[in-house]
């Protein structure tokens, strides 16, 4: 007879895995062999978990189709179970996946889509914030906005990618008209994800753009994030850039070394 | 406050859940529920899908304002041997002070092992080990949430050789050791019973009336499995007609108790939902002693 702490481990165990070296022997026969009912609930930890990375990752799917993303899905639940009971929350890892998943190597713009399904799928979900009214900025001291480092809306992502997933993504939409082709060789892209309203959207940002919010994203400060876009594009327009931060409603946050809004 | 029949059941200084027959709140149903505020006497929810921000988020925050609400947790893993998850457990203790639930409840189950979780109210053997691991996992529960939570009979697919325990009186013996309440599913109850060829009416007349504070109803799959029938507990379709009879056995042994029509797969349109609920509602209102003898005729 197995404690209780080996037969869970067992049962994880076959049902996971389908290791059914100890699990078995628990449990009674009963007129169904003990394998049959444990198939029963390996079944529904499989299809509800699969359920829910199709709901995540609906173009990659179609791209896929259902019977591969089901194998797929399976073979990824297996080796990367849910950490946690928020199942929204479950399935982050699965572009890494796919990106060394053998059988669809050679879609290489596949996990560049799903990371795009990915940022879309956690801004939906992500935390509600107020944004940061530029006033609060104002008690700076002179020299000191160059030191400012900012905090991003929680939903944002920016993602860049060498294939065009934008226009994959927007054609595998189920009103699209199924006759658009991507040209693949059309070069990639710098996108932007967040939650605006309700929606999760996206849209593509020039890459001085780009670089500079995700360096700011990255906890770089004012003066590191314009050195960087201002590297890519020499005419990238500083006080424009900084202003939309907060016209768009980007920041929520920020601090100085030494000075904090809490301050002002 | 939209309230349909009868009195509160008050927990805890906690704004109460009527005496009368519920559903379960589902995504597909938000908008309509929102935008409609049809007179449904309260509503239930998986806390868990809601421990995020977002559109889920605030359309709680709205419901909550027009319905009593309840948490139906799947995430606990009262069964782990491990314990409670302490970040989940605080997620969900922030959101319960937020959304102020009538009630919170979760299954006589597990679904975590070491960091591993299942998606899947996974079976215990009901010996004096589980007791002890469940009881120490209710407590902790109720000491974080600082509340009565209601734990409720899972539905089983198989026994242990070892489980000297009847399910029921290990439901009662955590409520004792513990004060926590009983949430009685008579859909799980008569699942359980079909697939472990027991007695559905002995095992509901183990429990005790006065331990239990919440029911739920719901539909079930028939399947076969190499030959043999079992049922699935998908809630996915109408309660069937030998549940309804159980559910008055149930209320003429435990009395009237706020009620739940659960369904989760094959969500069919709102109405449906509410017309089970007018089912249900009708069952609370009638004699119990009735339905028994309408029900077998």
């Amino acid at each position: 007879m197995l404690t209780l702490r080996e037969i869970e481990a067992a049962f994880s165990r076959a049902l996971l895995g389908g290791d059914e070296r100890l699990a078995p022997a628990e449990v009674l026969d009963d007129g169904l062999a003990p394998g049959a009912r444990l198939h029963i609930y390996r079944h529904h930890v499989f299809t509800t978990l699969t359920a829910g990375l199709r709901a995540t990752y609906p173009v990659v799917c179609r791209l896929v189709d259902e019977r591969f993303f089901g194998y797929a899905a399976a073979q990824y639940i297996q080796r990367h179970p849910p950490r946690g009971p928020c199942l929204f929350e479950y399935g982050a890892s699965f572009p890494k996946f796919l990106a060394a998943f053998e059988p669809c190597r050679h879609l290489r713009y596949l996990p560049d889509v799903a990371r795009l399904e990915w940022a879309l799928h956690a801004a939906l979900h992500a935390e509600d914030v107020e944004s940061l009214d530029p006033a609060c900025l104002r008690g700076l001291p002179e020299d000191g906005l160059p030191q400012v480092m900012l905090r991003l809306d929680p939903s944002l992502a920016l993602l860049s990618s060498r294939w065009p997933i934008d226009r994959i993504f927007r054609v595998n939409q189920p009103e699209a008209d199924p006759g658009i082709v991507v040209d693949l060789a059309a070069g990639g892209v710098h996108l932007e994800v967040r939650r605006i309203g309700d929606d999760a959207v996206f849209r593509a940002l020039d890459r001085a753009t780009y670089a500079f919010r995700l360096a700011l994203a990255e906890s770089h400060c004012f003066e590191e994030a314009a050195a960087t876009a201002l590297a890519l594009d020499d005419s990238f327009d500083l006080a424009a850039a900084f202003q939309a931060l907060f016209a768009e409603h980007l920041a929520i946050d920020f601090e100085t070394p030494g000075w904090r809004q809490e301050n002002a | 406050m939209v309230v349909a029949g009868g009195e509160l059941i008050t927990v805890e200084g906690a704004r109460g859940v009527p005496l009368a027959a519920g559903i379960g709140l589902r995504a597909p149903h938000l908008d309509e529920i929102l935008t409609t505020r049809p007179a449904i006497p309260w509503l239930e929810i998986h806390p868990e899908n809601y421990l995020g921000g977002g559109p889920a988020r605030r359309a709680l925050e709205l419901v909550r304002h027009d319905y009593p609400l309840s948490f139906h947790a799947v995430g606990l893993s009262l069964g782990s041997v491990d314990g409670v998850d302490p970040r989940h457990l605080k997620r969900l203790q922030v959101l319960a002070e937020r959304i102020e639930p009538a009630l919170i409840s979760e299954h006589l189950s597990w679904s975590t092992a070491g960091s591993v979780y299942l998606n899947h109210l996974l079976p215990l053997p009901y010996t004096e080990e589980s007791l002890a691991v469940v009881c120490r996992n209710v407590d902790r529960v109720q000491a974080v949430l600082g509340r009565r939570i209601l734990v409720e009979n899972p539905s089983l697919y198989l026994r242990f050789r070892y489980s000297p325990i009847l399910e029921p009186e290990f439901l009662n013996e955590l409520s004792r050791r513990t004060g926590c309440g009983l949430l009685c599913d008579v859909n799980n109850i008569h699942v359980t019973a079909q697939n472990l060829k027991l007695d559905p009416v002995a095992y509901l007349k183990t429990l005790q009336p006065a331990l239990v504070g919440e029911i739920h109803l719901a539909g079930h799959a028939r399947n076969d499995a190499d030959g043999q029938t079992i049922l699935i507990d998908d809630h996915g379709s109408r309660v069937p007609s030998d549940v309804w009879q159980l559910f008055s056995q149930a209320l003429a042994h435990l009395g009237r108790r706020p009620t739940l029509i659960e369904w989760d797969t094959d969500i069919p349109a709102l109405e449906v939902l509410l017309d089970e609920a007018r089912v249900a509602e009708r069952h609370l209102t009638d004699e119990p002693s009735e339905h028994c003898r309408a029900d077998a005729a």
